[in-house]
């Protein structure tokens, strides 16, 4: 049981070790999603990237200030 | 030529990352052979690895029953998860807000706290150090398992995805069975940096590809957005260093 209990903590800390990264990256996929059927596909990937980005850029400034 | 342009990246950043796990699962059954000798440490790897066998020879053929655009979604949104955890994760190492990963001070701490679980129990003692080689080995390879099918089952790379990982084990083998110490040297955290940059290239392909854009230059693009990542990450880093030496 300790080995799937390591296994189950192994695959939780590989998606989701920060709670945060993971909502803005899922809420940045599916505003991508919507861009790309209402907007266009190509509006779509520009969200995509950009949003990651400056998720990516913000997650990282965040835990700097928090560990001020 | 078009082939390569993905088939390149996708065995660059599998064997890469598979290197950086390679190094930490070799760091604890070093421990256990410091420990218990050889006969637990290999018992536990090779039985780890027949697991990840097994676990691979089940999911692979069911990829292939899921539609080409779902499973790049899907598999593009896994790793963007991932590599973007890697990425935040090295920068901040880098800008020294995380500490780094140091395989001696790891080596250490795991013989002393194997050493202690095994005086603790008189018996089956291999089998102790064993498990411990055991869930190293699983634990690490489970990753690398995760990023040879993300990198590979997108657009059929799975044969250089996986022989990227076995270079990578190889490698790190050949060189642990030399130095028959954990490999400090490597430069963990700029290989981390790198392997974030590339997964979250291939998440952002993927994705983006799942979902039906047309990125502009086609293949060609992953090293765009390669250079956007890497720009980012080193720029977000070099902020994060200001903000906490404020």
């Amino acid at each position: 049981m300790s080995v799937l209990r390591d296994v189950l903590e192994e695959l939780y800390s590989m998606f989701a070790a920060d709670a945060w990264l993971s909502l803005g990256i899922l809420a940045i996929v599916a505003a991508s999603a919507a861009a790309s059927l209402l907007v266009s596909p190509l509006a779509g990937g520009v969200l995509l990237l950009a949003g990651c980005l400056l998720t990516l850029a913000g997650s990282v400034l965040r835990m700097a200030i928090r560990r001020k | 030529m078009g082939y390569w342009t993905t088939a390149a990246p996708a065995l660059a950043s599998a064997f890469v990352a598979s290197l950086v796990e390679v190094v930490e699962a070799l760091t604890i059954v070093l421990a256990v052979v410091a420990l218990r000798g050889w006969r637990p440490a290999i018992a536990g790897t090779v039985a780890a690895l027949a697991l990840l066998c097994v676990m691979v020879l089940t999911l692979g053929p069911l990829l292939g029953l899921v539609p080409l655009h779902a499973l790049q979604l899907a598999i593009g949104i896994l790793l963007l998860l991932f590599g973007l955890g890697w990425l935040r994760k090295a920068s901040l190492r880098a800008a020294g807000i995380v500490a780094l990963h140091d395989e001696d001070a790891i080596y250490t701490a795991e013989v002393a706290e194997l050493g202690a679980e095994v005086a603790r129990r008189a018996t089956s003692q291999d089998w102790i150090a064993g498990m411990a080689a055991f869930k190293a080995v699983l634990l690490e390879g489970l990753e690398v398992v995760f990023i040879v099918i993300a990198v590979g089952a997108g657009r059929g790379l799975m044969v250089p995805a996986g022989l990227g990982a076995l270079g990578a084990c190889i490698v790190v083998l050949l060189i642990g069975a030399a130095v028959h110490k954990p490999l400090s040297q490597v430069p963990e955290n700029t290989l981390k940096f790198v392997v974030g940059v590339m997964l979250s290239s291939f998440g952002v392909f993927w994705t983006g590809e799942g979902l039906g854009v047309p990125w502009p230059g086609e293949d060609f693009a992953l090293f765009g957005i390669g250079a956007l990542f890497l720009t980012t990450g080193l720029l977000s880093a070099a902020a994060a260093r200001r903000v906490a030496a404020r």
